[in-house]
């Protein structure tokens, strides 16, 4: 019982990821809204960073995994 | 709630150990990942014999992705050469890991085992990137490359120079700081395919399970994990094309640190030649 509420209470952290994933996303966006030929140059970069980004929110994941199925 | 035995999701965080054979246990997700190898030497083998320098139709749109990924690695350094195969075939066997798991059957039919909680379903086929131990051996091996070839390109005394960063009375603290961030990256590696492989099984059983109760209200309900699968095989793509990529990205990191310094000193050097790019830039485009 109390394990699964803190693995409830350990994905609040995939809040900051989600905020960041959201700023990259609106910004790889916006960069293509004003410069379209650039979708090459733009797309690795911004799958790169999304990665990284969204590795924070896997790691609480994970946790939360971590704590449901082992105990 | 505790996840009842008997409750219709079942998925367990560790494969499930099928049979033994001495020492070695085989369990379900050696099956995925073998079960991955073997269609992707297969089709290669099947697509090679049949492949000419004209390509048909089919031809090229196989070789379409390829070739436009092999592009991509042809943009980081000028030795991409040497491990353009390692990046194309990290995406392939991942791909193809991953896209088993949408298949039907895998992770539905199985055995049913008798254990002090319950009965529990014992899958044949595991998606393999969904145990951790088939993500850390990928991610062991993107870390050797790419930690072999900084040690090849500044000598062990180097990369230990660039570990101990550039302030040298620094270098006490910097040191385990960038040993470290060294070693995470083998862990984030590992740890972000197996999470979202791992996240998309339980979420396809999740769905599978909710609307499974509801489908004899209303029949349209088996919609919802159409959906899901759809998604899921979005994911499988990104998350190869992430693994591969971060993949070229290390690799490019450990290089390009000693572009700046003496990079012609090398023998083994495959410098791209004009006609190596042109066979890559019109699939870049």
């Amino acid at each position: 019982m109390n394990s699964n509420l803190a693995a409830g209470l350990a994905m609040i952290g995939a809040i900051g990821p989600g905020i960041g994933l959201g700023i990259g996303f609106s910004k790889a966006m916006e960069a293509l809204g004003r410069n379209p030929e650039a979708s090459g140059t733009i797309f690795v970069p911004y799958i790169l960073g999304l990665a990284l980004t969204e590795a924070i929110g896997i790691y609480c994941f994970v946790v939360s995994l971590i704590l449901i199925f082992t105990t | 709630m505790p996840i009842a035995a008997d409750s219709l999701i079942q998925v367990s965080i560790k494969a499930e150990t099928l049979f033994t054979i001495g020492p070695l246990q085989v369990t379900n997700s050696m099956v995925g990942a073998v079960l991955a190898s073997a269609i992707l030497l297969g089709a290669s083998w099947w697509f090679l014999r049949g492949a000419s320098l004209v390509p048909s139709r089919f031809q090229s749109a196989v070789e379409l992705p390829i070739e436009w990924l092999s592009g991509i690695v042809a943009g980081s350094t000028s030795r991409w050469r040497s491990y353009v195969g390692l990046v194309v075939g990290l995406f392939l066997m991942i791909l193809i890991a991953n896209w088993l798991g949408v298949l039907p059957g895998v992770g539905t039919i199985g055995l049913v085992k008798e254990t002090q909680a319950g009965k529990e379903l014992v899958p044949f086929v595991r998606p393999a990137a969904a145990d951790l131990n088939f993500t850390l051996g990928l991610a062991l091996i993107t870390f050797v490359v790419f930690v072999w070839w900084a040690v090849r390109l500044h000598g062990p005394i180097g990369y230990l120079k660039e570990l101990a960063g550039e302030p040298r009375y620094m270098a006490p603290l910097m040191f385990p700081i960038h040993l470290i961030s060294e070693l995470s990256r083998l862990i984030s590696l590992s740890m972000r395919l197996f999470g979202n492989v791992f996240a998309g099984e339980v979420l396809l059983a999740t769905m599978l399970a909710l609307t499974t109760a509801v489908v004899f209200v209303l029949p349209l309900a088996f919609f919802v994990p159409a959906v899901f699968l759809g998604l899921e095989l979005l994911f499988g793509f990104v998350q190869a094309m992430v693994f591969a990529l971060l993949t070229m990205a290390y690799i490019t990191l450990a290089i390009a640190e000693q572009q700046g310094g003496h990079a012609e000193s090398d023998q083994g050097d495959h410098a791209p030649s004009g006609a190596a790019q042109d066979a890559s830039a019109p699939a870049h485009s």
